[in-house]
């Protein structure tokens, strides 16, 4: 086989967690110059775990940004491929950052926690340059990067990922709507600054813990029940779940449309925006965004897509999906591809079935 | 400690020469890296293996990756039986779960330039 990657150890940024993670036995590998776990032992029990019980990952790799100022409700309006003015104070809401030409530079969920105030977070891999991006776009609106300021991320995901919150936190009757943002009391934790969001297509909560938090969160976690997962599962989760990927389904050579994510383009026929003008004048995509499943071989990133032996597209991402126990993939193909596919799985002809999107149903809402 | 009675190359397969025969397989550490197995694609008898030359690929939930032949020979058996119980590849690499079979011309020669399992245990030691 080939030989694995030597690890740049000593450069690679570590989560407050580093030490409890390689504790529990995790595969640490780096991921957007970090060292983060694949998995404690098992991609598929783990990503199981999370849709039959409640798994915590700690994803304190994810960039954290703030927003601050009179006009940062406009100014970020300005700056994001969907509107973020009229998000309601204590709503999370999936946005996109689009360049000039309005094709993707990131996704990214903004959390507004006041009149003047916005929380954002965008994935690791795009960290300083949507800083850059974001800050050149803010004319007053002051942004300060606290990804390193010792807490983190911890998200717990799966059905009884509220009980296990109620046990946290002493009190029941937490119930906060998809899209809530909300404070989560503990006994001697301080509170919990929880949104009701994730990357799974489960019910489930991120949390956005100080370094004082980190620590006992995630302990107290695993000690009520929740499994340990890596981003080896999370992987899997959000591709069964069809939720984008950076550098995948999405990059700076896709527009919002084809990817299937004009949801997160809120007002864009009629708002003033980066990217806006463009958008507005593109002709329609053709091609789309598809699921594919396949009997036994994941189809990979980048093999070709063929139709009738003709190339009509490209695999994003392939994984074998834990919960439906095959392989499934997405892939751009052009709209007008009639009849069966196949991918060119490194030379060999492999049948693929297109499935509608999501592989497996979304629950985040219920 | 690795098995001694075998050779290892740099890219993770091991060989174990009886006679003129060589057996072929990859090692525990191959495994623990891929992860999960799901998927194994290894050839037919009769095809000429040149040292180096991919003769199959094992994919896991998140990786596929290449066999490489640690000799020059021919395939005179695979371990079939495999491709529907990766486990037993997974859970005993250096035994049950070889891959194939190679008969080989000079096996004096053979199997020069693949390590010992003290200096592989080195070269998986540094990965680490």
């Amino acid at each position: 086989m080939s030989s694995p990657p030597l690890s740049p150890g000593a450069s690679l940024l570590h989560t407050p967690l580093h030490a409890a993670h390689a504790a529990r036995g995790a595969k640490l590998v780096p991921f957007a110059g970090w060292s983060m776990p694949l998995d404690y032992g098992s991609i598929l029990k783990e990503a199981r775990a999370v849709r039959s019980s409640a798994g915590i990952f700690d994803v304190s790799h994810m960039a954290r940004f703030w927003f601050r100022g009179p006009d940062a409700a406009a100014e970020l309006d300005r700056a994001l491929g969907g509107a973020t003015a009229d998000q309601p104070v204590g709503k999370a809401r999936y946005n996109l950052l689009l360049n000039e030409r309005g094709t993707i530079l990131d996704d990214l969920i903004t959390y507004r926690t006041g009149p003047s105030e916005y929380f954002m977070v965008v994935n690791a891999s795009n960290r300083e340059r949507d800083r850059a991006t974001l800050a050149a776009r803010m004319q007053t609106t002051r942004l300060t990067d606290v990804t390193e300021d010792g807490g983190g991320i911890l998200a717990l995901q799966g059905p009884d990922s509220r009980q296990l919150l109620e046990q946290l936190s002493g009190q029941s009757g937490f119930c906060p709507r998809f899209l809530d943002l909300a404070q989560l009391p503990t006994p001697d934790l301080g509170p919990l600054f929880v949104a009701r969001t994730g990357y799974t297509g489960e019910h489930g909560y991120e949390l956005f813990v100080t370094p004082s938090q980190i620590q006992p969160v995630w302990e107290r976690l695993l000690a009520a029940g929740a499994v340990a997962v890596g981003l080896g599962a999370r992987d899997v989760l959000r591709l069964e779940a069809a939720l984008p990927l950076y550098g995948h389904e999405i990059h700076e050579g896709v527009q919002p449309f084809e990817a299937g994510l004009g949801f997160a383009m809120k007002g864009w026929q009629t708002r003033d925006f980066v990217g806006a003008a463009a958008l507005r004048a593109m002709p329609p995509s053709s091609r789309q965004l598809v699921g594919l499943r396949a009997e036994q071989r994941p189809p990979r990133e980048g093999y070709p897509v063929l139709c009738a032996g003709q190339p009509v597209g490209l695999v994003c991402s392939g994984v074998w999906s834990a919960w439906l126990d095959q392989p499934i993939a997405t892939a751009y193909v052009r709209s007008d591809a009639q009849g069966e596919l196949s991918v060119d799985a490194r030379g060999k002809n492999v049948p693929v079935q297109r499935v509608p999107l999501p592989f497996v149903s979304h629950r985040s809402r219920e | 400690m690795r098995p001694s009675d075998r050779s290892y190359a740099e890219s993770h397969e091991w060989a174990k020469l009886n006679g003129d025969i060589v057996l072929v397989g990859i090692t525990d550490f191959a495994v623990e890296q891929l992860g999960e197995l799901v998927y194994l694609d290894l050839p037919k008898p009769g095809r000429v293996l040149r040292k180096g030359e991919s003769f199959g690929e094992v994919e896991s939930v998140k990786a596929v990756s290449d066999l490489y032949a640690p000799a020059d020979g021919e395939i005179v058996e695979v371990n079939s039986a495999l491709s529907d119980d990766l486990d037993t590849l997974q859970t005993d690499p250096f035994g049950g779960g070889w891959l194939i079979k190679l008969r080989i011309k000079a096996p004096a020669q053979a199997l020069s330039g693949l390590l010992d399992a003290k200096s592989y245990e080195q070269r998986v030691a540094a990965a680490h």
